[in-house]
């Protein structure tokens, strides 16, 4: 067996080669995938594959490497793992920014504040865009562009700041264009244990109400009742009912970060690197994953009904950036089918998620070798998981594919792309991400073929409502998986290529037709005018038919 | 009709099992069928019931709003009414209770059904599956295996068919020694031949060995199958039962062959567990997927405490290994149970389907079930009930069988000529008594009844509805590359056979399908094909050449692929002119769809949200604003082929 670890290349890679039975084998790993690495076995230890590393990665797999004893070259190994593996920790910077590559498109252009504002028809008499956070003095971790209730001052939503958690106040997410209801999100307000108000707050919150008429305002607080009441004890907590007289607090129950990092890590357990099968039913269970995925998945449907039919919603949980980015772009996905499209769906991650400051460093710990760090949680993931759910409930709805998902969640780790790097907006102006990184739009679109769902049918004005049930919700097997040996891969899908002859077979005969149709005029208009016209239209009628089938 | 003493009975209310919905409508009842027709006249949605798929009628306690009536159908139909009057109610449930327990085989459907065919049609029906044939395709009779006449009168084994297949150097005495040495007669005959490497899969019942009895003509029977083998000498002795009911078994005088007076064999047992643990699990099975609101918790270890899927990995298991055996070690196998028609059934019809693309087209599945497990004697009359029968005879292994199908089905999407519309079919017709394939239980039985002279073959229906149960990613290219099918049996990989389990449960149907989507784009292919031809001919009768022109920049705009009508996965692409009413309504539906606010729009969640239960009644109660046609156009199916 030969590894290498080639910091050369980019994105820095773990090789290793080896033989299985005489067959060369040659395994890849991005370093920016590792979380933590030790030393398993001594100078001491007996027995085969006592003596090695142990390598834990952010991806569901771990490797494990048996070495000789002899020579003492696991210390250099390990000394250079450790350091390259973790830069962040050891005073480098982020791969991203040694990155040479070239791509036809430039990523960086997808998501542009303004212009996404104005496809949702904004501003307009109610909804006015302000940018008092151009220099992140209002809130460090909100993006500069904000849109705000038309009748509230600049100077009132700085106070309104001093009584929302970390200053992050509510300000519109998405817009509905018939209904006028919209989307806002913000923080928890700063109510705690002697429970204080503020009338700022209250007022604003009422103009949020007022702007289309809605009676009461829906208050999406994300968290289980109890967490929110623990939370006052802190200094935060939720809007009571007193002072909010306009409008009605729904909780969630979605639990925090903590929580989902521990399912995720029992998930691991029981897919890697052997799938649970003698009690496979009840060890996925006891993961609790789908039932948290089911969570948020319900708490966007009902964010979703409610904005569907007329009522404005606010959206948050303690500080906005976990459980409030997944309810936000999840709902959103569901109302808006520009969100299901390729470049919307970029558009999507880079507002909610990207520009409003969910943190990423923190949550994934790019490049940072405190793999025991109590601020990681795989929020992120949960929510591709639950747009993977979506698109296995509605195989037409989105032009994306399963593959777009994947290369996401992997570049989310590798770091080879500054996308995902840094936890707000704020920093990665300090740090010059957008000059000197690429992005991984650059990568996926250039290449949009690969990430294109064949079956894609574009309905503009349908509002997916999936089933948050039990008995629809799958584990994302493709994922959490994939790393079995014993899982045979299937290159396409039967079913999409099936699908592809079928659209080029079908392409086939509409060309043959128009050729046809063309012979068809010619002849008729000059000789058989009466007796061909009736004979020709049928055709024609025909072709209408197939192509608005409704 | 003497039972009926009501008719009809108007304002009945039919609730949805998940949801809080409800219908009302008008019941009839009719010699053969309980009907529900709604009476909203926008949708006129008509359920039919046969009365033979009625597992149980229940009243239940009085209500406020009537007297409710709940029926549990065998085809996993569960329809809840409710009765304004009580009187009607008990008028229709004691009505039922006669009907649905018919007092003999001839006053089954069956023999009152009539699809306006005459005889001649009806007996070329029943000759569409000649076994004969079947044998001849796998290479049988041939310089190993031979037909034997022995069973011509049903004299040495009673529930096997009269042409039997053993090896050629069996003779007569030691068939009938051997027969006599085996539970129920069964003696091991030839079911599958693997002509690559002349490898036999034959079948049989437990011996009667008890603890140390033997029998020299059965200890020839089975050194002759081995010779018959002259690649592999060995012969694999599979015990689908688990080693301490066959231990048990011995007791009572019946029990396992003993390796050490046969030769050359290698005994195994596989431990699929019998018919009344099969019948338990289905029925908590029903039970966690019948109840409305579970959690996350409850359904998961319900569905694992039921242990039905993990029954179904049991017999997949075991196929497999049947099929290893065969295909790479080349050996010959032979499998038992205890009377060798439920297990014994199920693991060589699944090996034989991994073995043989041929069985995984539509005919050759017909034939596979023929020979398997209508000729070889599976108890159909006791397994489902048909006549008022021991409840303890009662167990789904068919379907158990079908469902392993459907789980292949979903491991190799390409392989299959059909679709799990097909087995859901089959299903509701082993349960319908509307033909007479699966009356009664045995070969012999049903020539008594004169099945083929007074009832119409199931095989002869479905082929001509070939087209409804089409795999429109079959790939035939596939069969011949992937004669032999390895599934993975992982856990993971056997999931709830929702369209099977909820096929009439219409909130738990999926939103869109793939595979609808599929089919509609290739009828429509076929449509453009069609006027494509069409169009030629025309030319050429005007005389023109068909390409003189070449395109001009084409002046299409870009069109989008077609939508299928239906969203349910399993529904028929039913012929234009059939569902032309229903079709115009769902066009009506989609219309009003796009005009109205999005608010009405999509589809609506109706169990899942509720789980969280703060606050989201609008939800159930919003259900009935959005028509949904597509249910209309499987009631269609099925009632059309049920009446």
């Amino acid at each position: 067996m030969h590894k290498s670890v080639d910091i050369m290349s980019f994105p820095p890679t773990l090789t290793v080669f080896f033989s299985i039975k005489e067959t060369p084998v040659t395994l890849t790993v991005p370093l920016g995938v590792i979380s933590r690495i030790e030393k398993m076995g001594g100078a001491t230890s007996r027995g085969e594959n006592s003596y090695g590393l142990d390598i834990t990665c952010k991806d569901m797999r771990n490797l494990r490497f048996a070495l000789k004893q002899e020579g003492h070259s696991r210390r250099d190994i390990f000394d250079i793992l450790f350091k390259y593996a973790f830069p962040l920790s050891h005073g480098m910077q982020p791969f991203a920014y040694l990155s040479q590559e070239k791509y036809e498109e430039n990523g960086w252009n997808v998501y542009e504040p303004m212009e996404e504002f104005r496809r949702q028809g904004l501003p307009n008499n109610e909804w006015r865009i302000t940018f008092i956070n151009k220099s992140y003095e209002l809130c460090d971790t909100y993006p500069t562009i904000l849109v705000v209730p038309y009748k509230a001052p600049d100077e009132d939503l700085r106070r309104v700041g001093t009584f929302r958690s970390r200053c992050r106040i509510p300000v519109l997410s998405w817009f509905h264009k018939q209904n006028h209801a919209v989307i806002t999100r913000c923080s928890q307000p700063l109510v705690g244990m002697s429970g204080k108000r503020n009338k700022d707050d209250e007022r604003y919150l009422d103009l949020i109400r007022e702007a289309n008429g809605t009676t009461k305002l829906t208050i999406y607080d994300a968290r289980p009742n109890v967490n929110a009441v623990a939370n006052k004890a802190t200094g935060g907590g939720y809007e009571g009912e007193d002072a909010y007289q306009n409008a009605e607090l729904v909780f969630l129950d979605i639990h925090n970060i903590h929580v989902m990092r521990e399912s995720l890590k029992k998930l691991k357990d029981i897919v890697y690197p052997n799938v649970e099968d003698s009690h496979w039913l009840s060890s996925l269970e006891s993961t609790h994953w789908l039932e948290h995925i089911k969570l948020v998945l319900s708490g966007a449907i009902q964010v979703a009904d409610k904005v569907s039919s007329g009522n404005s919603v606010m959206v948050h949980c303690s500080d906005g950036w976990d459980r409030t980015a997944q309810l936000t772009s999840l709902s959103m996905l569901m109302l808006d089918s520009y969100y299901r499209t390729l470049q919307g769906f970029q558009v999507l991650l880079e507002k909610e998620w990207i520009s409003f400051g969910h943190k990423f460093a923190s949550r994934i710990g790019h490049g940072d070798k405190n793999h025991a760090d109590q601020d990681r949680s795989p929020i992120f993931l949960q929510f591709i998981d639950c747009v993977w759910q979506m698109t296995k409930q509605f195989p037409t709805a989105f032009e994306f594919n399963e593959r777009l998902l994947v290369v996401i969640l992997d570049h989310l780790y590798s770091c080879r792309f500054g996308t995902f790097l840094y936890n707000c907006e704020n920093a990665r102006d300090t740090n010059d991400v957008r000059t000197k990184t690429v992005s991984l739009w650059s990568l996926i679109n250039s290449d949009t073929a690969s990430y294109t769902n064949p079956f894609y049918t574009p309905e503009s004005s349908r509002v997916l409502y999936p089933v948050a049930s039990m008995r629809h919700l799958e584990l994302w097997v493709n994922y959490y998986i994939r790393w079995n040996p014993r899982i045979q891969h299937q290159q396409q899908s039967p079913v999409e290529q099936r699908y592809k002859e079928l659209l080029a077979l079908r392409d086939q005969y509409l060309k043959k037709l128009e050729e046809l149709q063309l012979t068809d005029s010619t002849p008729s208009s000059t000789h058989l005018t009466n007796s061909s016209t009736p004979n020709a239209a049928t055709p024609n009628q025909h072709i209408t038919h197939l192509q608005t089938p409704f | 009709m003497e039972h009926i003493r009501t008719p009809k009975v108007e304002q009945v209310k039919l609730l949805d099992r998940f949801s809080n919905k409800s219908t009302t409508g008008t019941l009839h009842l009719t010699a053969t069928h309980l009907i529900f027709a709604e009476s909203n006249s926008a949708s006129a949605q008509e359920i039919w019931i046969l009365h033979h798929h009625i597992a149980s009628v229940e009243k239940l306690a009085l209500t406020a709003s009537g007297c409710p009536l709940l029926i549990q159908c065998r085809n996993f139909r569960i329809v809840h009414f409710i009765i304004p009057r009580e009187r009607d109610c008990h008028d229709i449930y004691s009505s039922l209770f006669r009907l649905l327990r018919p007092g003999s085989y001839d006053d089954l459907y069956a023999f009152s059904y009539n699809p306006k065919q005459n005889d001649q049609q009806r007996e070329e029906g029943w000759q569409l599956l000649d076994l004969g044939a079947e044998f001849e395709r796998m290479g049988v009779p041939c310089d190993q295996w031979k037909l034997t006449d022995v069973n011509r009168d049903y004299k040495v084994c009673e529930t096997y068919p009269r042409d039997l297949y053993v090896p050629i150097t069996a003779s007569k005495p030691i068939i009938v020694g051997s027969s006599k040495f085996r539970s129920k007669g069964r003696f091991p005959v030839l079911t599958y031949f693997y002509q690559e490497k002349k490898a036999a899969v034959c079948r049989c019942s437990q011996p009667l060995s008890g603890f140390s009895a033997r029998c020299l003509e059965d200890e020839h029977m089975l050194q002759a199958i081995s010779k018959a083998n002259y690649n592999n000498r060995c012969i694999y002795v599979m015990d689908t039962r688990p080693k301490l009911n066959a231990l048990a078994n011995r007791a009572a005088g019946k029990g396992y062959e003993n390796e050490d007076n046969y030769i050359n064999i290698r005994f195994q047992f596989v431990g699929i567990e019998n018919i009344h643990v099969m019948r338990g699990s289905l029925q908590k099975l029903l039970e966690v997927v019948g109840t409305r609101s579970l959690s996350m918790a409850d359904y998961m270890a319900g569905l694992e405490n039921s242990g039905w899927l993990r029954h179904i990995k049991a017999i997949m298991d075991a196929a497999i290994f049947l099929a290893k055996a065969v295909t790479v070690e080349g050996a010959s196998v032979l499998v038992h149970c205890s009377d060798g028609w439920d297990r014994t059934a199920q693991v060589c019809a699944m090996g034989s389907l991994l073995m043989d693309p041929y069985y995984r087209t539509i005919k050759g599945f017909m034939v596979l079930i023929e020979k398997d497990w209508i000729s070889f004697g599976h108890k159909f009359a006791d397994r489902c009930d048909q006549l008022n029968g021991d409840s303890k005879e009662v167990s789904p292994i068919f379907t158990q069988f079908l469902e392993c199908v459907w789980h292949l089905t979903e491991q190799f999407p390409q392989a299959f000529e059909f679709s799990e519309w097909f087995l859901i079919q089959i299903h509701e017709h082993v349960h319908s008594c509307q033909f007479g394939n699966f009356l009664r239980n045995s070969q012999r039985q049903r020539e008594d009844l004169q099945v083929t002279e007074r009832t119409y073959s199931l095989w002869a229906h479905l082929l001509s509805e070939k087209q409804n149960y089409l795999n429109p990613i079959y790939s035939s290219r596939f069969a011949e590359s992937h004669p032999v099918l390895v599934p993975s049996t992982q856990a993971y990989h056997f999931k709830f056979w929702r369209n099977m389990y909820h096929q009439y449960d219409r909130s738990m149907h999926p939103r869109q399908s793939i595979l609808k989507h599929i089919l509609t784009l290739k009828e429509s292919n076929r449509d453009l094909e069609g006027t494509v031809r069409a169009l030629k001919a025309k030319l050429q009768k005007l005389g023109v050449s068909t390409s003189p022109l070449k395109p001009q920049t084409p002046p299409r705009e870009h069109s989008l692929p077609p939508r299928p009508q239906s969203l349910i996965l399993g529904a028929p692409v039913l012929s234009r002119k059939e569902v032309q009413r229903e079709e115009d309504e769902e066009v009506f539906g989609e219309e009003a769809r796009e005009d109205v606010p999005i608010s009405t729009g999509g589809e609506r969640t109706v169990e899942g949200s509720s789980a969280t239960e703060n606050g989201y009644m609008e939800l159930p109660g919003s259900f009935g604003s959005k028509g949904e046609p597509a249910v209309v156009t499987l009631e269609f199916g099925v009632a059309r082929m049920t009446c």
